[in-house]
């Protein structure tokens, strides 16, 4: 990373998009660079981090920008960001212990295919399998999405009062 | 500064006095400092004391809570915090199909919202490799850069509002309305348009948003020199504007801050040339850059990108073609599995998303990026050294949007 931003070859200086990816099985940390040189985005996938423990390196003290899209990455996905100076949760409140945008974080009904029934929220804690003993059915590949209802049988007592 | 508590009569009983709860708007939060940086901005040196902004000031542009460290009347550091409107789009987006995430992803950035409801539509056209008729590809570039026009026109009026001149603000919004209600002619509303579709637009251009289009564009450019005028070589403004929050070259590429902002700096980087889509490459129109990078180079630049908005807009409805509105397809579609990142030049920036899809009909991820979510950040690395009645003025001319950065 050091290299592709300082290097006269290749020049690139901005960070066009930090994002993070939960694929179901494992993380990723997507970067897209923009050079002036180039006449395309460059995408670099740090891909294969685990799911319990996901740890990067952060590129902070290359572009002082990623710094907001690196907590967003750890607020919705867990990303521990080495180095950051400031790796805090930035949407959700800080006593929240979720990470929302993780495959198995579930939304016990579609909002969005239902809309009359509305979202009931259920909060689940870091590594739910291991605390609930089921593993959730997790959205990959050709699976749909979790029937309505799935995440209040595999997490009974956890829900919320609506 | 910490709180304030006292005694507030009960909402139930009026003669029974009891104590303000503890509020989340003390400036200093009740728990032990998590990381390096918020140990810091917490550390209070002699004569240094916070002080709470929002989140409900009508000069934040939205429900955005800033916590500022001054020391008397200058500001030392500033910490804002976010999620008062964070609504978690991306997950309901991928929790609905793909025309859904349309509508979802309208109230992103709801100053020009055109372009944030493009985000999902582009990207599914990227996946499918789907070509769009060339008469919609018009019609979108024509309703991009009307909404550009319409959000820097409130843009020159919210800088001078926040400056404490109201009368631009007024002059600001009667352009701006006037092209909504342009806009509410041919899509139907006049903010949020979920109006773009995959592989097309949704409804035709119609006689009443063509007559209105005619009308204003034979006095655009007028009004645009009235307007400007206003402002331009208003004493006040200028002094209060020129060298206030200057940003350089590098500092604004390592904070990632692109758009205006960016090219007040120098740096000519616009999506429309730099990675064309759309119809931009048949289309001919100039970036307008500036050198200085202060609040009044950023002013002066939007103006600049206004006339060359107007510019396009003429050559579009010179060379719209006749044809289809939607391409051919089906009206439940299944994207095939892949990665794309698509990118457009918003009024605030680029604004790109990046989307995966596992073969289904619904967004594996769709990860959006807001330019103003960058903008907000760099306003911590100005504002140090500025006095606070100017950092609003400062965060005007970047003219971040809150709805984009909480998602």
């Amino acid at each position: 990373m050091r290299t592709l931003h300082d290097d006269e070859q290749f020049e690139f200086e901005l960070l066009a998009d930090l994002a993070g990816v939960d694929t179901g099985s494992e993380m990723w940390v997507v970067y897209h660079l923009w050079s002036p040189r180039s006449p395309d985005w460059l995408r670099i996938i740090a891909a294969g981090l685990s799911r319990d423990d996901p740890r990067v390196p952060s590129v902070t003290f290359i572009w002082k920008g990623a710094e907001w899209a690196e907590r967003e990455a750890y607020d919705m996905f867990g990303i521990v960001f080495e180095g950051n100076r400031d790796l805090r949760r930035i949407y959700m409140p800080p006593d929240y212990t979720s990470f929302p945008l993780r495959k198995d974080f579930l939304l016990p009904d579609d909002a969005a295919r239902s809309p009359g029934e509305g979202v009931r929220h259920v909060e689940q804690a870091f590594a739910p399998a291991e605390q609930l003993g089921a593993r959730p059915v997790l959205r990959q590949g050709k699976l749909g999405p979790p029937a309505a209802g799935a995440a209040e049988q595999l997490a009974p007592g956890k829900e919320k009062p609506a | 500064m910490t709180s304030d508590r006292g005694q507030v009569r009960s909402l139930d009983d009026p003669n029974i006095w009891v104590e303000t709860p503890a509020t989340i708007f003390d400036a200093v939060p009740p728990y032990p400092p998590r990381t390096e940086r918020e140990a810091e901005f917490y550390h209070l040196r002699d004569g240094e004391m916070l002080i709470n902004i929002g989140p409900q000031h009508p000069a934040t542009h939205g429900v955005l809570r800033v916590v500022l460290k001054v020391d008397g009347e200058r500001v030392v550091d500033l910490d804002p915090v976010l999620g008062y409107l964070h609504r978690g789009v991306e997950k309901i987006c991928e929790n609905g199909d793909w025309h859904h995430a349309i509508s979802n992803c309208d109230p992103l950035e709801y100053v020009a919202s055109m372009f944030s409801e493009a985000m999902p539509v582009l990207s599914a056209e990227k996946l499918l490799d789907l070509q769009v008729p060339r008469r919609a590809e018009y019609i979108r570039v024509l309703c991009w850069e009307l909404n550009r026009i319409a959000s820097h026109g409130l843009f020159m009026g919210w800088l001078a509002l926040d400056l404490g001149g109201l009368t631009p603000l007024l002059y600001g919004f009667i352009e701006r309305d006037t092209i909504v209600e342009m806009l509410a002619a041919l899509t139907g509303q006049r903010l949020l348009f979920n109006y773009l579709r995959i592989g097309g637009v949704n409804r035709d251009l119609n006689h009443d948003f063509l007559s209105r289009l005619g009308d204003w564009m034979s006095r655009a450019a007028v009004e645009l020199e009235q307007e400007s005028r206003l402002l331009n070589e208003n004493e006040i403004f200028v002094r209060r504007t020129t060298g206030m929050g200057r940003l350089d070259r590098d500092t604004a590429l390592r904070l990632c801050v692109t758009g205006p902002n960016l090219r007040a700096t120098g740096v000519p980087y616009d999506v429309r040339r730099a990675h064309p889509y759309s119809v931009y490459p048949e289309l001919d129109f100039d970036i307008p850059t500036r050198e200085e990078g202060d609040s009044y180079a950023r002013y002066l630049l939007r103006i600049d990108e206004v006339r060359e908005s107007i510019r396009i807009i003429d050559q579009v409805l010179h060379e719209m073609p006749d044809g289809p509105i939607m391409a051919k397809i089906p009206r439940l579609i299944r994207i095939p599995p892949g990665r794309a990142f698509i990118s457009i030049e918003s009024p605030r920036g680029q604004y790109s998303c990046y989307a995966m899809s596992d073969g289904s009909d619904q967004p594996f991820r769709l990860r959006i990026h807001d330019p103003s979510y960058f903008t907000l950040q760099a306003v911590g690395a100005l504002m140090p050294g500025n006095l606070i009645a100017d950092t609003m003025a400062v965060m005007a001319s970047l003219d971040p949007v809150m709805g984009g950065i909480d998602k």
